[in-house]
C-alpha cells in the first residue's frame, strides 16, 4: 500500500469511528454523571426500565408509541396546511410585485413573533382542543415556508426567463416550467425547516395541556417528579426528529436529483 | 469586395431598427435582409450594442422604433420559431441532457413522437448521447454548451441567434465546435445569425459579415466571405479578408 493510500485508509477510519467516539463520551459522560448524583439525574439502565414501564403501565392509557404518534399527527396535519398555503404564498409574493406590495410588509411584521406567543390569544379563540395545537403549529411551520419560497422564487437567473422568453413561452409556462423549479431547491429547505420547527413548537403547545403527545409525557414527568419520564419522551423526540429528517433528506433526493 | 447577390428569399427583415436606453442611443436606425439558410456573423468592437442588437431581434427588448419581420410579419416568439443560443451558460439545471434539449419544444407542444426524434438526432450529432440522462452540472463547461445549442438546433429555428456562444472556452474545443455548428447548420438548413468579437472566427464561419461601427451601432459594412466550407485559417484569401474587416474596425 502506498503511503497516500494508507493515509486515505486511516482518515476514512477517523471520519467513521468520531461520531461513534463522540456519542460514546456523552453516554459514558451520562452514566458517570448519573451515578455520583442520582437524585438529578437517571442513569441509562432506569431510563430504559422507565421505557419499558409506558408499555405495561401506559401514561392516561395510552403507551409511548400512542403519545409519539399523537404529536406527530398534530404536526402532519398542520404540515398539510402549512405546505399547501405556505408555499402557494410564497410563489405569490415572490412572483407577483403587487402582491409582494400588499403582503410582504404585513408578513415581514408577524414574521419575527415566535409561534409560541401566539398560544394565549389562539387558547383564548379556540380553547385548548386539536384545533387550537394544530393552529400554533400551523403558525410555526408557515413562516419558513414563505420566507424560503419567496426567496428561492426571486433567486431565477434572469437568463433562464430570457431562454423561456425566446422559446415563446407565457408568463405561466416560465412560472411553472422554469422559476418554480429554480426553486425547488429554497422549497425543500423551506420544507426541512418547517418539518423541525413544527416538532419543536407541538412539544410546546402540548406541555401546556394535552392529555396526549410528547409534551405531555414531560409535563407529567416534571410534575411527578419523574425525571426518567422525562428523559424517555426527550429521547423519543430525538428520535423521531432524526427518523424525520432521514426520510426528507431521501425524498430531497428524489425530488432535486439535480442538486445533490 | 462588395456584396454579393444572393438567389434565396428574405428570412428576416430588418427595418430601421433603432433601440433607446432613456437617452442612451444604443442602435441607430439599421436596415439589412437575411436570407433563408444564410450564415451570417455580426462583428463590432466591444461594447458597440451587438448584445442590445440580438435581443431586440428576439423582443427581449422592444425596440424604439423600426420593426423585425420574419417572412414578412412582424417577429414574435410565440408565432415564430426563434432560437437564442446565450453567451452565459443557460442550461437548465434541474433537467437533464435530453429534457434540456425537449426543452423549447415542450413550450411548443409538439407531439412526443416528434420531440424523442429531434432529442435522439440532436443526442447523435453533438455526441451527447452517453449523456443523455446526465444534469448540466455533471458535464463539463463545452458539454453544457453544446447542449444549450443542441437545444437552439433541435427547434428547427427560422431564425438561431448566437450571441458569443464560444467565448469561454478554450481553443481546441472553439475550432471544434465552430466545425459543429457549420454542420448542424448545413444539415437542419437553419438561417444563422452569429455574433462575435472574433474576427477570425467570423471569417471561419459565415457566408457574409455584417461589420457595425462603435455605438450608437449602425452598419458599416456587409462583406460577403468567398470561400467554400471548410476554411483554412491559413487561406491567404481568409488572411486578406480577416485584415480587411480587422481595419474595419480599427479605423471606425
Amino acid at each position: 500500500m502506498t503511503d497516500k493510500a494508507k493515509r486515505q485508509r486511516i482518515r476514512k477510519i477517523l471520519y467513521w469511528g468520531l461520531p461513534v467516539l463522540a456519542i460514546l463520551t456523552v453516554v459514558l459522560a451520562w452514566v458517570l454523571f448519573s451515578a455520583s448524583h442520582p437524585e438529578l439525574m437517571p442513569g441509562p439502565v432506569a431510563v430504559w426500565n422507565r421505557l419499558l414501564r409506558t408499555f405495561t403501565k401506559p401514561i392516561g392509557r395510552i403507551n409511548l408509541l400512542g403519545h409519539a404518534w399523537a404529536s406527530l399527527k398534530r404536526v402532519l396535519s398542520a404540515l398539510v396546511f402549512a405546505w399547501a398555503f405556505g408555499i402557494s404564498f410564497g410563489i405569490l409574493i415572490g412572483w407577483n410585485r403587487t402582491a409582494r406590495a400588499i403582503f410582504g410588509s404585513i408578513f415581514e411584521v408577524i414574521r419575527p413573533i415566535p409561534p409560541i406567543a401566539w398560544i394565549p390569544l389562539i387558547i383564548m379563540w379556540f380553547g385548548i382542543g386539536e384545533t387550537a395545537k394544530v393552529l400554533i403549529v400551523f403558525i410555526g411551520t408557515f413562516v419558513p415556508l414563505v420566507i424560503n419560497t419567496s426567496t428561492g422564487i426571486r433567486a431565477v437567473d434572469e437568463i433562464n426567463i430570457h431562454v423561456g422568453q425566446v422559446f415563446g413561452g407565457s408568463r405561466f409556462q416560465i412560472l411553472t416550467q422554469i422559476v418554480i423549479p429554480t426553486a425547488l431547491p429554497h422549497i425543500f429547505a423551506g420544507i426541512r425547516t418547517s418539518v423541525s420547527s413544527g416538532w419543536t413548537t407541538v412539544l410546546a403547545a402540548e406541555m401546556l395541556g394535552a392529555t396526549a403527545g410528547l409534551g405531555s409525557m414531560v409535563t407529567k414527568g416534571w410534575n411527578g417528579g419523574d425525571m426518567a419520564l422525562v428523559l424517555v419522551a426527550v429521547i423519543t423526540i430525538a428520535v423521531v426528529g432524526f427518523i424525520l429528517s432521514t426520510l426528507l433528506s431521501k425524498l430531497e433526493k428524489v425530488v432535486c436529483p439535480w442538486n445533490n | 469586395m462588395s456584396e454579393s447577390i444572393n438567389q434565396a428569399p428574405v428570412k428576416v427583415a430588418v427595418r430601421n431598427l433603432t433601440k433607446k436606453f432613456g437617452d442612451l442611443l444604443v442602435l441607430d436606425n439599421m436596415t439589412f435582409d437575411i436570407h433563408r439558410n444564410e450564415f451570417v456573423c455580426v462583428v463590432g468592437p466591444t461594447g458597440c450594442g451587438k448584445t442590445t442588437f440580438l435581443n431586440c431581434l428576439t423582443r427581449i427588448h422592444e425596440p424604439t422604433e423600426g420593426d423585425l419581420y420574419i417572412d414578412g410579419v412582424p417577429a414574435d416568439p410565440r408565432k415564430h420559431n426563434i432560437s437564442f443560443v446565450f453567451q452565459e451558460p443557460s442550461a437548465m439545471p434541474w433537467l437533464n441532457v435530453q429534457d434540456n434539449i425537449a426543452y423549447g419544444l415542450r413550450i411548443k407542444r409538439l407531439p412526443q413522437a416528434e420531440i424523442d426524434r429531434r432529442v435522439n438526432q440532436i443526442l447523435d450529432l453533438m455526441g451527447l448521447q452517453d449523456s443523455r440522462r446526465k444534469y448540466p452540472g455533471e458535464l463539463s463547461v463545452s458539454a453544457a454548451q453544446r447542449v444549450i445549442i443542441g437545444r437552439s438546433f433541435a427547434m428547427q429555428p427560422d431564425l438561431l441567434l448566437m450571441d458569443e456562444p464560444y467565448g469561454q472556452m478554450d481553443v481546441k474545443m472553439r475550432f471544434y465546435l465552430e466545425d459543429e455548428v457549420i454542420r448542424l447548420w448545413r444539415e437542419l438548413k437553419s438561417t444563422v445569425v452569429f455574433i462575435t468579437h472574433n474576427i477570425e472566427e467570423a471569417v471561419y464561419l459565415a457566408q457574409r459579415v455584417i461589420i457595425l461601427s462603435n455605438k450608437p451601432a449602425n452598419i458599416k459594412e456587409t462583406l460577403t466571405i468567398d470561400l467554400p466550407h471548410p476554411r483554412s485559417v491559413s487561406d491567404p484569401r481568409f488572411i486578406e479578408y480577416r485584415n480587411y474587416i480587422t481595419d474595419k474596425i480599427k479605423w471606425w
